[in-house]
């Protein structure tokens, strides 16, 4: 339902073209970037990075003022590969990355200044120009104990003023709430949100809770006497089924207005925390470990208002729509409060008021099936009901972790969804065994419980094992084949980084053509020669019969620069020719990409002279 | 096809829509100071007149150099047309060269800061991201302010109607 519906958008989004991506963030909101100290000789950067963003890791540069404090090197976390059409592997971070800056304390300064210079690009294919954050440290207070893992709970330590981007926004503001992780979720089709919303209701229908609204509803129609007709009784408990429905419209047209309200604060992790803990008290209740419901008094007094109206009218039957939402709302509190904190989240009345009209329009199907029916045809009881709301449960949980996702660690992230989907998994019974005559719905459901545990497991796994990737839970496991700087297959280079080697190797190689090639990281047409023209046949069955050599000049120290200046380069790309005399084959130099074709023919004239 | 065509209107919507009239924009981005590959201050100025296509781009952009060697047929092919592209690279001076050696790039690079991107935000940037393209037409009007990649097929129609 709604978490099916989340997860779909999701995905939507985490691809490269995200259809509902409004429009993009101001660097400093699609990378936000805070500091605190961390221990008593570290300050940890964390930049939170938006959904569809991502940041390169070798951009970051770090500067403290002042600069005795700096203390070796910035330890940044392995990113992920990003596999880039000409610069090969490059790694970048995602959702989160958190960098420890090793500072000396030795002159005990009170205050220091960082200023953090960051690169990113967003998936819709535009990069951020280099954006540079300052922000104050206080460093006296901290003398003794470090700081512990959430951000802005040491009330000592966190000190960090409100980053100030170093490329202030001169363009209008975007809309309040337009950026929150949550509100994103909005921006897809209103009517997936409805239908969803509708099969939400539902299902709603089928929990015990609907049931004290069938006897209402009978009794309007009973009421009716013998006179009535099934379509009437269907025009019955439509209108009791539209009194309802609007009751809960009304609701949800209030709870997206109180989102606009809040939808600026909800980026806040404590205003996120407060949301997820809601839901978990909620998914307890349906678990069955305490009933949430309206005072038993004022529901008494709702249920006597109802039966003193009389069901005749098409207006009375409208009211006592109303009011047995009323009544009934408390009943299916919990995914009703469920829905309407999702809702209100979206900062939308019209589209909040809409999707729980089709909730209760759903919730209202079985009514409608009682009144047509004129009464004969009553959902049964029964304990699957329990696992309707069970489900619920699970439901609510799930939403709860999502909804925090955005401001704790992806470990704890992963590890929480381990903890669901092994839960889950125990109470479908995954690990007990099945009786010899169990029937298919048993075995549907141990066989779900079984694809909750390993997915459970994967998660526990992968948070434990290092992997940070909740789409990909146990990247962390995979070896170093995606490492970057893999050689291309087929052309093993000897490697010389100096005009010593270089002629020693060409020495040694007398008696045979020798090829060598310019190299650098940053070298579009290198890449393109190494992943076009090297892997080709042909080439490589030409180059078997010569000694490849590869200067890797992208350091570009002085010795680099030596070699390039014996053959007058300005740099890489440039291939180089040298008979097996070992003197170069002048006219015969291939500076840029050449296909493979054309280098054969190079290859072949190269071969040609003795 | 499709996605292909939903990516590229989805650019065209984040783009900010269409052709905002900013003279005064346009004014301050034709008179900042920039520096040529060897250092030495220059403007736009000098193209006034001319159907004036700057790139702001940065070879450590993907995105940016993947439309580089569009930029390079379209200069071929139009620059006798009164078409000048001009990049406006926000990086160093020495990437941009090796750059350009590689891919040929056939119409003048300048170098600028992060404040040339921020000026650019007053013609339609308005996130100030790379790669931006602005299209001026031969009097100096915006004709497209383009956020992010540009399809062949897209350039084409924009030019089009201003040679």
């Amino acid at each position: 339902m709604i978490l099916r519906w989340l997860a779909i958008l999701f995905l939507l989004c985490a691809g490269a073209a995200c259809a509902a991506e409004p429009k993009l963030l101001e660097p400093e909101k699609a990378f936000v970037f805070s500091a605190r100290l961390a221990g008593p000789d570290t300050i940890e950067v964390r930049y939170a990075i938006a959904r569809g963003y991502y940041m390169y890791r070798d951009k970051f540069r770090f500067t403290l003022e002042p600069a005795a404090l700096a203390r070796g090197a910035p330890q940044l976390p392995p990113g992920k590969i990003k596999k880039d059409e000409f610069f090969g592997a490059t790694e970048v971070y995602r959702d989160e990355v958190r960098i420890t800056l090793p500072i000396s304390r030795d002159g005990q300064p009170e205050r220091a200044v960082l200023t953090a210079v960051s690169q990113g690009c967003a998936d819709v294919g535009v990069c951020y120009v280099p954006v540079e954050q300052k922000t104050e440290l206080r460093l006296a207070s901290t003398g003794s104990a470090a700081g512990d893992s959430g951000f802005g709970d040491d009330a000592l330590s966190r000190l960090f003023s409100a980053p100030r981007a170093a490329v202030p926004s001169t363009g209008p503001a975007p809309a309040q709430g337009d950026d929150t992780l949550i509100a994103q979720l909005f921006h897809g089709e209103a009517w997936l949100l409805i239908i969803s919303f509708f099969g939400f209701g539902l299902l709603l229908s089928f929990t015990p809770c609907v049931l004290p609204m069938v006897p209402i509803l009978s009794g309007i129609i009973v009421g009716r006497g013998h006179k009535l007709t099934r379509a009437h009784g269907l025009l019955l408990s439509g209108i009791y089924v539209l009194g309802m429905a609007i009751t809960y419209a009304l609701a949800g047209v209030a709870a997206g207005l109180s989102g606009a309200l809040l939808s600026a604060a909800l980026q806040n992790p404590w205003v996120l925390g407060a949301f997820a803990a809601v839901f978990v008290v909620l998914a307890l209740s349906m678990f069955g470990f305490y009933e949430l419901q309206l005072p038993a008094a004022l529901q008494s007094r709702l249920a006597g208002a109802s039966s003193q109206l009389h069901g005749g009218h098409f207006a009375g039957v409208f009211a006592m729509g109303v009011l047995s939402a009323l009544i009934v709302g408390p009943c299916v509190a919990a995914p009703l409060a469920g829905a309407l904190l999702y809702i209100s989240q979206s900062g939308n009345a019209v589209l909040g008021g809409t999707a729980l009209f089709a909730m209760a329009l759903g919730m209202g199907v079985p009514l409608l099936a009682v009144g047509a029916s004129a009464g004969a045809v009553l959902p049964k009881v029964g304990p699957w009901m329990e696992t309707v709301k069970r489900f619920f449960g699970v439901m609510l949980l799930a939403v709860a972790i999502y909804l925090v996702s955005p401001v704790i660690p992806v470990a704890v992230q992963m590890l929480a969804w381990a903890a669901l989907l092994i839960l889950t998994a125990i109470h479908l019974r995954a690990i007990d065994p099945l009786p010899p005559a169990a029937r298919g719905f048993v075995r549907f459901s141990k066989g779900v419980g079984v694809i909750a545990l390993v997915a459970g497991i994967a998660f526990l796994v992968g948070a434990l094992s290092g992997g940070r990737d909740v789409l990909q839970p146990l990247s962390g496991l995979r070896g170093s084949a995606a490492e970057p700087g893999a050689p291309a297959p087929g052309v093993a280079f000897q490697r010389v980084a100096s005009l010593a080697e270089l002629d020693a190797a060409i020495a040694a190689a007398a008696g045979k053509t020798v090829m060598l090639d310019f190299y650098a990281d940053w070298c579009v047409s290198c890449k393109e020669m190494e992943r076009y023209t090297f892997t080709d046949s042909g080439v490589q069955a030409r180059l078997a019969g010569m000694v490849k050599i590869q200067a890797d000049v992208t350091a570009g120290t002085a010795e680099h620069q030596e070699l390039l200046r014996r053959f007058r380069l300005f740099g890489p790309p440039g291939i180089v020719f040298f008979d097996p005399a070992g003197r170069e084959i002048q006219g015969l130099r291939v500076i840029g990409f050449q296909p493979a074709d054309k280098f054969v023919a190079v290859l072949d004239q190269a071969l040609g002279v003795r | 096809m499709a996605a292909a065509a939903g990516y590229f209107a989805n650019l065209w919507r984040i783009g900010g829509l269409g052709p905002a009239q900013a003279p005064d924009a346009v004014t301050a981005i034709l008179g900042s100071a920039l520096t040529t590959l060897d250092g030495d201050p220059q403007t736009l100025a000098g193209f006034r007149g001319r159907v004036l296509i700057i790139n702001y781009w940065a070879t450590w952009c993907a995105p940016c150099r993947e439309e580089i060697p569009l930029f390079v047929r379209l200069q071929r092919e139009y620059g006798d047309k009164g078409v000048q592209f001009v990049g406006i690279a926000v990086d160093q001076a020495d990437k941009v060269r090796d750059f350009a050696k590689e891919f040929q790039i056939n119409y003048p690079l300048l170098i600028a800061g992060v404040e040339a991107v921020e000026l650019s935000r007053q013609a339609g940037n308005k996130a100030g991201v790379l790669p931006y393209t602005l299209m001026l037409d031969r009097s100096g009007r915006i004709a497209a302010s383009l956020v992010g990649g540009i399809s062949e097929q897209r350039m084409r129609g924009e030019l089009a109607p201003l040679l």
